[in-house]
């Protein structure tokens, strides 16, 4: 019976396994089921998968503590450079600033405006 | 919780590492729960590690739209699937002439939660789920192991409803015959 279209027919008895069928396609699926010993047994085979990957769903596998540790001490030094960075940039626009002041190349605020 | 977390990434975006450090220790789990799931545990931890200086990263582009766990699940699955990419191309599964057939475990058939306890089946399960292509294990692990819906599907791997149903129908296809062929070779002849 599963002959022609038979990816097809795989998938629909998946999906009607996983209650996931309209009413109506899900007689149709039944319908087939009935006649034919072989889409019963996909949808046996089906419901094991399902209830295999919801068992195995159920299980909750701890993170080692190494990866935690990892990544917040990633983040630390990735934080001290950030403000590393962050605090030598502004020192060296205060001395730049300071430098062109010196050198008397900053214009008073009265002539800036008059430009 | 998701205030709290939204209230944490905030803080985290503007440079503090104890917030970030809260926001690990809380959704540690899901991070490693999902990279087991995608990659098996050799590949896990590398993906964890990589997950979460992602995060670090990218944490001021999080705009608390939706739950940071979505937003978590997001950067997580797109990790595994580019690791899975970078390692190999698989072959799309072939439907052969034989029909696709999951014998049950004996003597405990019944109870799904000893037949995925039993080690040799779940054993068998992540060695199949190996060879189903990566995008439809992604849905797979997304709606049937994470007990997610089809919006939720389609917003993490960022595609319409429809092909996230349609991946989800294809990586249950696809499992099936590769978990017979694995039957198929285990069983003594």
């Amino acid at each position: 019976m599963i002959g022609s279209n038979r990816w097809e027919v795989l998938e629909r008895i998946g999906t009607y396994a996983a209650s996931e069928l309209s009413p109506q396609e899900a007689r149709q699926v039944e319908q087939l089921i009935l006649e034919d010993p072989e889409a019963l047994r996909l949808t046996e085979s089906y419901l094991r998968i399902i209830a295999l990957l919801g068992a195995v769903g159920q299980e909750t596998p701890e993170m080692p503590q190494s990866v935690i540790d990892y990544a917040i001490r990633r983040a630390m030094i990735s934080a001290f450079f950030r403000q590393a960075e962050d605090f030598f940039a502004g020192i060296g626009r205060a001395y730049g600033g300071a430098f062109v002041y010196y050198l008397g190349l900053k214009l008073p605020d009265s002539a800036r405006q008059s430009i | 919780m998701t205030f709290e977390d939204r209230h944490l990434a905030e803080k985290a975006a503007r440079g503090d590492v104890e917030a970030f450090a809260r926001l690990v220790r809380d959704h540690s789990g899901l991070v490693y729960r999902l990279a087991t799931r995608m990659l098996g545990t050799d590949d896990a931890q590398d993906a964890s590690q990589e997950v979460w200086i992602r995060v670090w990263r990218n944490i001021g582009k999080f705009r608390g739209d939706s739950a940071f766990s979505t937003w978590l699940y997001k950067i997580t699955m797109n990790t595994c699937l580019s690791t899975r990419r970078r390692d190999q191309a698989r072959e799309a599964r072939e439907f052969s002439d034989e029909l696709p057939y999951m014998p049950p475990v004996s003597n405990v058939e019944d109870d799904p939660e000893s037949a995925a306890l039993a080690g040799e089946r779940r054993e068998e399960l992540f060695r199949a789920l190996e060879l189903v292509r990566a995008e439809h294990r992604a849905a797979l692990v997304l709606r049937h192991m994470e007990g997610l819906s089809y919006a939720e599907v389609a917003q993490i791997l960022d595609v319409p409803d429809g092909t996230a149903k349609g991946w989800v129908s294809r990586g249950r296809a696809a499992l099936l015959v590769a978990l017979s062929e694995e039957s198929r070779k285990d069983s003594p002849r």
